[in-house]
């Protein structure tokens, strides 16, 4: 065992190349976890952060939403009678397992969006290549650039939704008290005729 | 005029007391035991060092306490002010007291975690003629100014134009309910004396604010002891966790309203929208679940400014918290359920084959689930 950790010291030093150690971290799960973990030492030492230490944030949220305390709610026993929802999945089977991954790179460009900045209307914007001076070939630049649109526009469309939604609580919020107050004003002089 | 004041008139007079070597020495006595027999029972901190060398104590910490028992502030601070609040809910009133009626000039920072910490001025004074007026300005960056004349808040924004709304008090980072009129929320929030500690550089008072049903963030709040002024807040979640933090850097209080708001025109100040609520159509749902001391304040029927998608909305309060919950053609919207972080609100939107049900608001997730799946038909009592 100790062998085979020099002998894995010495392949990440690039002092070896045998066959032998390659096999041996394919085979051993041992092996593996500690080519990972010297990998990241190394970078961590060097001041790379180039290797990120592997996490799951995928586990480690949903092991967060699961250790949340339960609220008591009552029975969902309208829910189900809605005639605009046909065949309802019951919620509470889901809940726990909520598409966190993807949510998770969502709320990651919305964190951009601050409140004190206006809303972006046009969320492409962040996919501007800028155009390059020679150098490339017409035809990679445009197999990279395809690709990845049509990929993203979906996404896009999807994130354009949520950030209305997003937009229009915080404008709701804002307006909440001017409404309210707009409402007594109004009373008021309907009342009684009081000129400021 | 008023620039002339702080220039000529004597100090604050908490500045005046400072300098003054006698009157200083008998405060700072007076309130070593005082001091020290309270902050016995608090962690170490840089106060206690003095307890052993009460001539050394030069500090202005000691000084600020010395001023509970103070009667020479009374003509800066209304009386209400001057008394020595027992309870919680005293403390909660006297910061309520303090940021309507003191003339103030406060600089704060928000900071949230993985966010750039977000720089606010806050000046707030009572005019001669009686009008309140507050301005909230955010330093960095293009800025957004918000004044507030009486009951008109102004509204100055880059990339849009200016205008102003009816309310009587500026909608920033602090909940404008927890300022001026905590007690709204005692339906929902219970509120803790937890101790004292030592704040921006001042002696304050702790206190925790905790929804009673534990379905809502906890709030911690730090207030200044002499003043009553909010020095800190926290926002925890469920586990604990500090999701906000607001932390007052400086403070200043004056006798009269800060010079800046003589400067401002008001007349060059946009007229107030009137804003109406449309006529409500009732809508066919309803949520059957809210935590405690939450209500309906709202609901209808209208098109996302966005997009253009028709949504049918009801907004729910306890007012600390606002909480939107959308119901729209599941053809129409996100696509797939969805949970998400945002700032402080959660977002949770569930949907099924044909209709999509979202949540948002400063919740935790579990409550905005608990929110949604509770929607039911009204006037059907299928099951």
């Amino acid at each position: 065992m100790t062998q085979q950790q020099e002998k894995l010291s010495a392949f990440m030093d690039g002092e070896t190349d045998s066959a032998e150690i390659m096999e041996a971290i394919l085979n051993d799960e041992e092996l593996k976890a500690k080519w990972q973990r010297y990998h990241v030492i190394r970078s961590g030492l060097r001041k790379e952060a180039t290797v990120a230490p592997e996490m799951d944030i995928t586990a480690a949220v949903a092991a967060a939403l699961d250790s949340e305390p339960t609220v008591m709610a009552p029975k969902r026993s309208g829910w189900k009678s809605l005639p605009l929802i046909g065949n309802v999945v019951p919620f509470a089977k889901q809940s726990g397992q909520f598409a966190v991954a993807a949510s998770v790179a969502v709320a990651v460009i919305l964190g951009v969006q601050q409140m004190n900045q206006p809303e972006p209307t046009e969320p492409f914007s962040t996919f501007e290549t800028p155009g390059r001076i020679g150098g490339l070939s017409p035809v990679s630049l445009e197999q990279t650039r395809t690709l990845p649109r049509n990929d993203m526009s979906v996404v896009l469309e999807k994130k354009r939704k949520i950030n209305a939604i997003i937009a229009d609580h915080e404008q709701q919020i804002q307006l909440k008290q001017a409404e309210d107050q707009s409402n007594e004003v109004d009373q008021e002089a309907r009342s009684n005729v009081n000129p400021d | 005029m008023t620039k002339a004041f702080f220039n000529n008139v004597p100090a604050p007079s908490e500045l005046v007391r400072l300098f003054s070597p006698r009157n200083f020495c008998i405060y700072s006595l007076a309130s070593v035991g005082l001091a020290f027999s309270v902050h016995a029972q608090q962690p170490p901190s840089p106060q206690i060092k003095s307890q052993s060398q009460p001539d050394a104590i030069v500090s202005e910490q000691n000084s600020m306490l010395a001023d509970d028992d103070n009667n020479a502030l009374a003509d800066v601070y209304p009386y209400a002010l001057t008394e020595k609040p027992q309870s919680a809910t005293d403390w909660m009133l006297k910061m309520s007291a303090a940021v309507r009626t003191l003339n103030f000039e406060v600089s704060f920072v928000v900071s949230r975690l993985n966010q750039e910490t977000v720089p606010f001025l806050w000046r707030h004074g009572v005019l001669n003629d009686g009008t309140s007026v507050e301005q909230l300005n955010l330093q960095n960056g293009p800025g957004r100014e918000l004044i507030r004349f009486g009951d008109v808040v102004s509204i100055f924004e880059p990339d849009a134009p200016p205008y102003s709304l009816q309310s009587k008090y500026i909608n920033g980072p602090i909940p404008s309910e927890l300022l001026y009129d905590p007690m709204s929320l005692v339906k929902g929030y219970d509120f803790v004396s937890v101790g004292r500690a030592r704040v921006a550089g001042r002696p304050a008072q702790q206190l925790r604010v905790v929804s009673r049903d534990n379905t809502r963030f906890s709030y911690q709040l730090w207030l200044d002891q002499q003043s009553g002024m909010l020095l800190k807040m926290n926002t925890l979640d469920l586990q604990g966790n500090v999701l906000e933090q607001i932390q007052v850097s400086s403070f200043e209080i004056h006798q009269q309203a800060p010079e800046y708001f003589a400067k401002v025109n008001r007349d060059s100040l946009p007229a107030a929208l009137a804003l109406h609520s449309a006529a409500n159509r009732a809508q066919n749902w309803e949520v059957d679940y809210l935590p405690s001391g939450m209500v309906e304040v709202k609901q209808d029927i209208r098109r996302l400014a966005v997009t253009g998608q028709v949504v049918e909305y009801k907004l729910f309060s306890d007012g600390l918290v606002d909480v939107s919950v959308y119901v729209q053609p599941a053809a129409d919207a996100i696509g797939s359920d969805l949970v998400l972080r945002h700032e402080l609100s959660t977002f949770l939107s569930l949907t099924d084959g044909k209709a999509q049900v979202t949540v948002i608001g400063e919740i935790p997730l579990q409550t905005a689930n608990a929110i949604a799946t509770s929607l039911k038909l009204k006037d059907d009592n299928g099951d």
